[in-house]
């Protein structure tokens, strides 16, 4: 009686520290949504069920390793076969997979249901970043890494304030309480879109469209990562969502949509040096540096270097064309469905004048709207 | 042929007697065993996607 | 003593394999043509095993460049760049030349030996697919001074990274992995060949010794997927080369497509890695627990359902690549199905251990620490078939420390259990016992503190992968990279103790185990070149 207690204290002791552990980021976040508390649970009952089976397998193992030592002058049984034994311990784990898959079935349904959406947002996987559309609202945005390179590189300490590797410069906006719908694919390679949070990994397949539904219940911001070596720079496009109540999110998509028409009337006045170095040098920063660097450096072969390029100094036309329609069958991708024309004049110009460039050229976006238009 | 069936759906499920299993093996042709097992594989594949289908609708 | 048991080889053959009865066998070449040109299964056997040792060292200092780099946030040693080739050269040189060689190597020796056979059946086909081996990986480590670097897309090498995003060295990585593939699949015909056909007279297929089964079961599997992996790097090797769209979606190619045909080799190969290791501990536990296996039967039947329903799970490697409904409760069913038959093995095991009488040799250290941690391995395979939860596992830590559980202390330590419960038979030798237990505890202790916290990690949201991490991993990763230095660090013993047994140590009688009961404990210790010339006689006791 006294040993039974003792056991069953243990093993409440155990439980209850593998509880604790698991309680504090140790394990899969429960999440805020529906579907990642449903998620959660099933792991948390096939863990359970994994637990208790490896308790009694272990337990009867190394019960057997203590009491039959040879050493002790243990002698050998004569048995090797038990037809009902086998086909009891073939039968209970049949059954508890059977109990596991009806659960399991349910959840995999409702994931599988992203009809009846209110909002559709088209996300697009490229090397190295994600680009968000809010479908029939016309409001796009890129989303890069935020945490500067010079502190990944350890050229200055890590801000342990800043959410590491795990910020961006936009924030995907979504609302609270509706069924938003997503529309994954990619440009490139293959990523995978993941928010631990909102229980929803899905590859972006380029040339496929993949679909998955959300309907965030708490405020707040979620972050996850591309969950699919897809080059270089796989370690640094992270995912943020912030989410926030409706109103706040009709707001600021109203906010968003101005400021696209702003940006557009831009599009036909004369911009100055300054002007354009300034966004270009941000432009550049976000879009450009994690391959080409900083400093214009690149990174050969696969990332020429831009600083004192001489080809792309003396040949215009050919440096705003790539930018525009990209390099086929190179890393090199095309930027007209990612950035506006303002951007793509500021940032061919930053090229052409920075890190001692100095050509005195502008790019105007008027210019580059006309191409584009083509 | 009732033999192989049941010693192929005895193999599927993991657990022989080691006398049928002698049995099995001196008695019967491998061709037989190897072809009903390759049948029933095939069984179990359409019995799985019928219930996969089933439960999807 | 010991109970009878049906596969119950006499003795009579024994002492009379000795060398020395120098017919028909001219002398050997000397030096490296002998090596170069030897036809013999138990020195090629050996040069397998040599291979794969070197490979596992090469495969285990890339591992150990990944764990460094990971040791604490921000990128320290290597760039992201150099850090995918890495990862990707650690998974394909641990896969393709540490653990498949080794297994082959053992298979070399011990089919033979324990079917009484004097040879394998094709002894020159059985030099060639050796020999092609360090050429394929040879071009294949040769692809990390190349323009461009190595291979960077993850062992997996899903399309289009791999094609139209790839390194220059891409043909190279294909060309090596095709005459891999090529020594794979004749390896696997001789097995086959060697097994239905040169069983010693009165032996039949159920009185094969669990490591013969497995890999004749093994053998069939690498004939049925090698020619899938072929086929797939050949359409990449076109895709590259030659202009076609076989998974470039602009050209109207499917890159999801790549990853059906990849896992349709891929997780047949898993269970290649997996079933001989199933064998080796199947010999080792009734060894040392003096009490014949329990199920032997039920342990056939339960590797031939692995092996039927690998080819039906494939797809459980893709849930989130947007499969229809169907599909993926189709491979989450078959995927839990898998389980039963594993969990049976486990619990025959277990049951060999109940009322045995049991000792812990050095061998059966490995083994026993086999079915526990493989078995852990297990369990977080079964937590990764459900689909759902598999959209919060997948490609994360968790399915890390997952595959590392079963294929490290799974088919590794398996390898080791048998090197060390054979390297008697090898040498004459046994290996030094007090170095061995070292050698088992410090990797027993390495292999958990390296990869249990990764389980913890991935839940927690890390992706694998990755050259660098957000600050709330930083924990989780000092303890495994200290782990994996710790683990990378004991394997040196593991050469000191092999060679140290080469060399010299406690002499091994012929049945070097007390209660080891197959026909390779029938020929003195050591094997000399040339065994069973003349079939032994092989009889059971009837029961």
């Amino acid at each position: 009686m006294r040993t039974l207690l003792v056991w069953l204290a243990g093993g409440g002791l155990f439980a209850g520290s593998l509880q604790t552990a698991l309680a504090n980021g140790w394990n899969m976040p429960v999440g805020v949504t529906e579907l990642s508390g449903d998620i959660y649970s099933l792991h948390m009952i096939i863990f359970w069920i994994c637990v208790a089976i490896g308790v009694v397998v272990f337990g009867v193992m190394f019960y057997s390793l203590f009491r039959y030592r040879h050493s002790k002058g243990a002698k050998a049984a004569n048995f090797h076969e038990h037809t009902l034994v086998e086909v009891v311990w073939t039968a209970i784990p049949l059954l508890i997979l059977i109990g596991m898959a009806v659960p399991a079935t349910a959840t995999l349904k409702k994931m599988y249901d992203a009809s009846d959406a209110d909002l559709d947002v088209m996300i697009t996987g490229q090397q190295w970043r994600w680009r968000y559309e809010y479908l029939g609202e016309d409001v796009a945005m890129t989303s890069n890494l935020a945490t500067p390179r010079t502190q990944i590189r350890g050229e200055e300490p890590i801000d342990e304030s800043a959410n590491y590797l795990l910020e961006v410069d936009e924030p995907l906006v979504l609302p609270v309480g509706q069924k938003v719908r997503f529309l994954f694919t990619s440009d490139d390679v293959i990523h995978s879109w993941w928010v631990p949070e909102l229980a929803i990994k899905q590859d972006t397949i380029p040339g496929f469209i993949n679909e998955n539904w959300v309907r965030i219940e708490e405020p707040g911001i979620y972050r996850g990562q591309c969950a699919e070596l897809c080059g270089v720079d796989h370690a640094f496009m992270p995912i943020v969502v912030h989410a926030m109540e409706e109103d706040e999110f009709e707001t600021w998509l109203v906010d968003r949509r101005e400021a696209a028409e702003q940006e557009a009337m831009g599009i036909d006045r004369e911009w100055e040096m300054d002007e354009l170095m300034e966004r270009g040098e941000q432009v550049y920063g976000s879009v450009c540096a994690s391959c080409h660097q900083d400093d214009g450096g690149g990174n050969e072969p696969a990332f020429p270097a831009l600083a004192g390029n001489q080809a792309m100094l003396d040949d215009r036309d050919w440096h705003i064309d790539t930018v525009v329609n990209g390099v086929s069958g190179a890393a090199m991708p095309a930027f007209s469905g990612t950035l506006n024309p303002v951007e793509i004049a500021a940032v061919i110009t930053y090229e052409r004048n920075a890190w001692g460039n100095d050509s005195g050229d502008t790019v105007q976006p008027s210019e580059i709207a006309e191409l584009m238009s083509d | 042929m009732w033999d192989v069936i049941k010693s192929v759906l005895a193999a599927f499920f993991g657990v022989q007697k080691d006398s049928q299993r002698r049995e099995d093996f001196e008695q019967g042709r491998p061709g037989l065993f190897i072809a009903v097992g390759l049948v029933m594989a095939a069984l179990l594949v359409g019995l799985v996607a019928l219930v996969a289908t089933l439960v999807a609708r | 003593m010991a109970p009878k048991v049906p596969p119950q080889p006499t003795l009579e053959q024994s002492t009379t394999a000795a060398a020395g009865h120098g017919h028909a066998h001219e002398a050997p070449p000397k030096g490296l043509m002998r090596w170069l040109l030897t036809t013999n299964h138990k020195e090629i056997g050996t040069l397998y095993l040599i291979f794969s040792l070197t490979m596992f060292f090469i495969g285990g200092i890339f591992a150990m460049v990944v764990r460094a780099e990971l040791f604490q946030p921000g990128l320290q040693l290597v760039q992201p760049e150099f850090f995918n080739q890495m990862t990707t050269m650690h998974g394909l040189i641990m896969v393709f030349a540490a653990v498949m060689p080794a297994f082959t190597g053992l298979a070399n020796w011990m089919i033979p030996l324990q079917i009484g056979a004097p040879d394998m059946a094709l002894p020159r086909l059985n030099n060639f697919s050796f020999w092609l081996l360090p050429v394929a990986f040879a071009l294949l480590l040769s692809t990390l001074f190349m323009p461009g670097g190595a291979p960077n897309f993850g062992w997996t090498f899903y399309a289009p990274l791999s094609t139209t995003y790839g390194p220059p060295s891409t043909t190279f990585f294909i060309l090596s992995l095709h005459i891999a593939g090529i020594s794979s699949i004749l390896g696997a015909i001789n097995i086959i060949a060697t097994i239905l056909n040169m069983r010693a007279p009165g032996m039949r297929m159920m009185d094969m010794p669990l490591f013969v089964w497995t890999w004749l079961i093994t053998a069939f599997l690498l004939i049925a997927v090698m020619p899938v992996l072929a086929g797939v790097i050949t359409m990449m090797l076109m895709d590259i080369n030659f202009g076609t769209s076989f998974f470039d979606a602009a050209g109207g190619g499917d890159p999801v497509l790549f990853q059906h045909l990849f896992w349709f080799f891929g997780h047949p190969e898993v269970y290649i890695m997996i079933l001989p290791a199933f064998g080796i501990v199947s010999a080792i536990i009734p060894t040392f627990a003096r009490k014949r296996l329990f199920g032997y039967a039920s342990m056939v039947y339960a590797t031939a359902a692995i092996a039927i329903l690998s080819f039906l799970v494939w797809a459980h490697h893709m849930f989130v690549v947007g499969l229809p409904l169907v599909a993926e409760l189709f491979f989450m069913y078959c995927t839990m199905l898998i389980a039963v038959p594993t969990g049976v093995k486990v619990f025959n095991w277990i049951t060999t251990l109940f009322r045995g009488s049991i000792s812990f040799e050095p061998p059966m250290l490995f083994a026993l620490a086999f079915v526990v941690l493989f078995t852990i391995g297990g369990f977080s395979g079964l937590m990764l078939a459900i689909a759902p939860a598999d959209f919060q596992y997948h490609d994360t830590y968790f399915v890390v420390a997952h595959f590392h559980y079963v294929l490290v202390p799974g088919a590794v330590f398996a390898i080791m259990a048998g090197v060390y419960y054979w390297l008697p038979k090898w040498t004459g030798h046994y290996p030094n016992e007090r170095l061995a237990q070292w050698h088992f505890w410090l990797s027993v202790i390495g292999v958990n503190l390296t990869f249990f916290p990764m389980h913890f990690s991935g839940l927690a949201g890390m992706p694998r992968r990755i050259p660098d991490y957000a600050l709330q991993f930083a924990d989780f990763n000092l303890v495994a990279s200290l782990g994996a230095f710790m683990f990378g660090a004991s394997q040196l013993l593991f050469v000191a103790v092999v060679v140290l047994c080469v060399r010299g140590g406690r002499k091994a009688p012929g049945r070097a185990w007390e209660h080891a009961e197959d026909l390779e404990w029938s020929v003195p210790s050591p094997a000399p070149l040339h065994t069973f010339d003349t079939p032994p006689k092989f009889e059971r006791s009837s029961h």
